[in-house]
């Protein structure tokens, strides 16, 4: 059956089209490509029917099948994608299918509810400044879509003047609910999205970091509120690794069972903390993983933020979103470790066999070096004597990788140095573990540090007598990469930032200026909009209320609801401001007054000339003139030509005549007493 | 039972509130708001959107989230004082014939010296469904509202609600106006044979014969009446500029007949008053001079729109005590 195309030129219908294949593109990624077919499809039968090349809508039936089909399909390959992303899928596949559909109102409002709602979900994946613009685009173009189907022949002109105006109404309101609207924890744990896997990652296999050191996206910012560290002493903890397979270094999962009974008991880890302390804010990117960034012993008292037992942060919800915290690093306290024998036994653990070359390598060490500084020194001589290699594109070292790696291949990354180094001293018997983090960090001016992805690092720990000691093997091979970053330890073989053209364009002054601009937004960006939180929010509060007392607040609440009603009855009795503006009706209405106090009052029928007649008969000729004048003046201003034009004038003029008026009419009464008076006298 | 008694009360309320009047400019007291099935959805919307903001904490789903919020506290007045500028004005009510519908004619009017009303306007018969909706940006005054009519006599024009969802659908603004006016609705004609009578009282079965009416007998010339047949029309005349005249005929004035209510009670007698209105009717298309007899109620005879408006109008008054239309 065909059914009539209620869509022919209709822009709230064209509008809901545009929006929807926009917002679907933005969500490019989490998307399936044949939703994205789907999407633009439904774009294009939609368009072809507001042209009206096409005239008739499809039928029920045929969608329907479509719409089954869709669903088996989406249910075969969708199941594995998570529930976050089938979620999304549906959504957006339920209102392509939808918008074919598309026939009468309530298709339409509900369209345009799932619409927003998908706008809100795209702010789930992207959070740049571009992508907010473009989605409070899309948002406004879905209200004005709603506009038009409201009142449909109004002009775009018009229309769109009208949604802005309401959308800056709106906007101080908004401003009012963000800063005032406490913020909540998550109330739920929500799906995670299989977002883009860069970052850190709790399982490393040696190579996994050169991987992650090709990319120039941005881990995280710091903002110092003292000194700031030296580059070799920005050493930022995220992970620490104690399970080693022979391969593959990961958490071990005696820790995350014990961190889980701790959390359950909301049992906080309070280390013992001494000396200099640094105070920062970390504005972390989304990473969709828990973990998070500090020097040395950090801690934090934000109530988001687990403090682990092995010297990590770790946020309680996976990074959906930017997160900002306040840490504290104390660079000189010892990380002392919670239950020193679980510490011992996690970190002595290996694997029963493999690399037989380098146990008996450590074995001859072991035999030759009794204490557990002279073998360190031993093991990290032969780093230095032999002619290891720092590089971005070690090869790949399938079996037995700590031999190859020692023995044969003498080049390696990061990762590959730590756990060779952490490898040998479990073998010799001395508690160590890996830890990934970052190193360094680029500093703009004195605001803020950004830390981008190719500061990926790793390095060793050992227990000693007195805590865990930071022991970093590739330092020993390329001392550059401490003091100067990526970029320069492996500047002699070109492979920095080798898949990314763009970034590497750097090198010009004027890009970077530029690159280093857009990244000054980006920061504040993320500091003040997706990094506000209770804190700033309170500081914010504070810095306008002064102390934050419950009498204070209730005022101000008063206060705004006060202000918000005043605003609204001036709007609404706007004209009673117009009259008080003094315009010709307000000296006219005087005038009138003013005879009226003399004894002669217009009667409500009479008109302003014939009244003007009236007075002419009863007053003496002097007043009489001046007020047919006024009379005049104020028919001029109500029906001549343009006449808003000259009102300047005409005001003036009237406000002389009603001087004039004042004047004369005072006379005439001081005249009758006077003549009263002779009367009396005579 | 109780839904009745409910409607009772809430017409009495209405009544009380928005008393009948023939123009009424929408202000506070008269205005009702409420937001849309839409306005619920969008207000789950920003529930919805808080709730994902919250749990991702993410400020730029929050800051939507208030947005649509604040966008929809704005549209509450914007869709107010947009309502609030409208006025309308009842015009000449058209009389019906039972059974048919009568034009209730509206004049909106959107400008008021605060703003010009937009949108489109919904209008409906108290608790009916919507009957029309126009555009207030292209409105052609005056907007007709059919009422359907049911029985002969005066009937009070029922509440029309109109209604906007202006700007965006949030809000349902709307008014339930009673206008002070009734339509005062004809007989519905029966058709049967036309029975008159002479000024003697005889009865004439078969109507007035062609011979009495004489038409080609030339009495005189006579202002031209509205509703006169054209062939009366003094042609000759109008040519020559002299107005409207029509040639009256000798046959028709001298010769008056009458139509009279035979039974004055009882079931029979509102089939009687619907055959006398189709007899009024027959008699005025053919030009007679005719009068009515309904009991008390004399209409003396005479020819036209007027004296068939006034045939018409007592047949619908009969029985009615009320005071009389107009």
């Amino acid at each position: 059956m065909n059914r009539l195309n209620p869509s022919a030129y209709n822009h709230a219908h064209l509008l809901l089209t545009l929006v929807l294949c926009a917002s679907s593109f933005t969500l490019f990624t989490p998307l399936q490509t044949w939703i994205l077919i789907l999407v633009g499809c439904a774009g294009i039968i939609r368009i072809s029917l507001f042209l009206n090349w096409q005239k008739h809508q499809i039928s029920v039936r045929t969608i329907n099948l479509l719409a089954i089909l869709s669903a088996i399909v989406l249910a075969t390959f969708g199941w594995q994608l998570g529930l976050l992303l089938g979620m999304l899928n549906l959504l957006a596949l339920a209102c392509s299918l939808k918008l074919m559909l598309l026939a009468n109102r309530r298709d339409y409002f509900q369209l345009i509810g799932i619409q927003f709602f998908l706008i809100g979900t795209g702010l789930v994946f992207n959070q740049s400044i571009l992508f907010s613009l473009l989605y409070g685009m899309l948002t406004l173009m879905l209200l004005l879509s709603l506009a038009f189907h409201i009142s449909p022949s109004t002009s775009w002109r018009a229309q769109t003047m009208r949604i802005a105006k309401m959308s800056l109404q709106a906007l101080p309101l908004c401003l009012m609910l963000f800063l005032i609207i406490p913020k909540l924890g998550p109330m739920w744990q929500m799906p995670v999205g299989k977002g883009s896997e860069t970052g850190l990652s709790d399982k490393v296999t040696p190579g996994d970091l050169a991987q992650l050191a090709r990319s120039s996206e941005l881990a995280f910012r710091v903002s110092f509120e003292q000194q700031v560290p030296a580059m070799n002493q920005r050493y930022w903890r995220a992970l620490v690794l104690e399970e080693f397979d022979g391969k593959t270094w990961q958490t071990a999962p005696y820790r995350d069972t014990l961190r889980r009974r701790y959390q359950r008991t909301n049992n906080r880890f309070n280390p013992a903390v001494s000396g200099p302390r640094i105070d920062y804010q970390v504005l972390s990117e989304p990473s969709q993983k828990p973990w998070l960034f500090g020097l040395d012993v950090a801690i934090s008292h934000d109530s988001k933020i687990w403090q682990g037992r092995e010297y990590q942060l770790l946020s309680r919800f996976p990074l959906q979103s930017g997160i900002a915290y306040k840490v504290s690093s104390y660079t000189q306290s010892p990380l002392l470790p919670d239950i020193e024998v679980l510490d011992r036994r996690l970190n002595l653990q290996l694997p029963e066999s493999g690399n037989p070359r380098t146990r008996q390598w450590v074995k001859a060490l072991r035999e030759q070096h009794k204490t557990e500084g002279e073998l360190i020194k031993a093991v990290s001589e032969y780093f230095i004597q032999q002619d290891f290699r720092y590089t971005l594109n070690p090869n790949p070292m399938p079996v037995d990788p700590v031999d190859q790696f020692l023995f044969e291949e003498q080049a390696g990354f990061c990762a590959h140095y730590a756990g060779a180094m952490t490898y040998a001293l479990r073998l010799a018997g001395i508690p160590a573990r890996m830890v990934t983090g970052y190193l360094g960090g680029e500093m703009r001016g004195d605001a803020y540090m950004s830390i981008y992805q190719y500061d990926a690092h790793a390095w060793v720990e050992w227990l000693s007598e007195d805590g865990w000691k930071r022991l970093d093997p590739t330092a020993l091979v390329s001392p550059l990469r401490l003091d100067f970053g990526l970029q320069q330890a492996v500047a002699y073989e070109d492979s920095f930032l080798a898949d990314s053209p763009l970034r590497r364009l750097q090198q010009f002054a004027w890009v970077n200026e530029f690159r280093m601009l857009l990244d000054d937004m980006d920061y504040l960006w993320s500091k003040w909009i997706l990094g506000f939180n209770r804190d700033n929010q309170e500081d914010v509060l504070k810095a306008l209320l002064g102390e934050l007392s419950t009498l204070r607040l209730t005022i101000a609440g008063l206060a705004l609801v006060a202000i918000t009603a005043i605003l609204l009855a001036l709007y609404h009795y706007k004209h009673w401001l117009v009259l008080a503006k003094k315009t010709p009706a307000y000296y006219y209405a005087r005038s009138l007054k003013l005879l009226d106090d003399n004894g002669i009052t217009r009667p409500h029928w009479m008109g302003p000339e014939d009244f003007s007649k009236q007075v002419q008969q009863s007053m003496s000729t002097d007043i009489s003139h001046i007020f047919e004048h006024i009379t005049g003046c104020y028919l001029q201003s109500c029906y001549a030509r343009g006449g808003n034009t000259k009102t300047q004038g005409l005001n003036q003029r009237m406000r002389t005549l009603l001087n004039q008026l004042k004047q004369g009419l005072k006379k005439k009464k001081s005249s009758v007493r006077d003549a009263q008076r002779i009367d009396n006298i005579s | 039972m109780f839904s009745k008694h409910l409607s009772l009360k809430i017409t009495q309320w209405l009544d009380k509130r928005i008393p009948p009047a023939t123009d009424v400019s929408l202000h506070r007291r008269n205005i009702f708001i409420f937001p849309s099935r839409f306005g619920f959805l969008f207000l789950v919307l920003c529930v919805a959107l808080f709730i994902l903001g919250t749990n991702y904490q993410n400020n730029l789903i929050l800051i939507l989230a208030f947005f649509l919020l604040g966008l929809f506290l704005v549209s509450l007045f914007n869709s107010y004082l947009n309502f609030s500028g409208l006025r309308i004005v009842i015009g000449k009510v058209g009389y019906p014939f039972a059974g048919d519908s009568a034009n209730v004619p509206l004049w909106i009017e959107t400008t008021t010296k605060k703003q010009t009303a937009h949108g489109r306007l919904h209008i409906a018969l108290y608790g009916k469904n919507v009957q029309l909706s126009v555009d207030l940006d292209r409105l052609t005054n005056p907007v007709d509202v059919a009422v359907p009519t049911s029985s002969r006599g005066p009937q009070a024009i029922p509440r029309i609600t109109l209604s906007s969802f202006y700007p965006l659908g949030l809000f349902r603004c709307w008014t339930h106006l009673q206008f002070a006016s009734t339509i005062l609705v004809y007989p519905s004609p029966h058709p049967c044979s036309v029975v008159t009578y002479d000024e003697s009282g005889e009865e004439n079965q078969e109507g007035p014969v062609s011979d009495q009416q004489g038409h080609d007998d030339f009495h005189s010339l006579t202002e031209y009446q509205p509703g006169q047949p054209l062939y009366h029309v003094a042609w000759k005349q109008v040519a020559k500029g002299q107005g409207m005249i029509s040639k009256k005929f000798s046959g028709s004035s001298e010769r008056e007949i009458w139509l009279r209510l035979t039974t004055s009670s009882g079931p029979q007698r509102e089939a009687d008053l619907s055959r006398l209105c189709f007899m009024v009717l027959e008699l005025d298309s053919q030009g007679y001079r005719f009068g009515l007899e309904l009991g008390d109620t004399l209409v003396p005879p005479a020819q036209g729109n007027h004296h068939r408006h006034q045939c018409l109008k007592a047949l619908a008054l009969y029985g009615f005590s009320e005071v009389s239309h107009e």
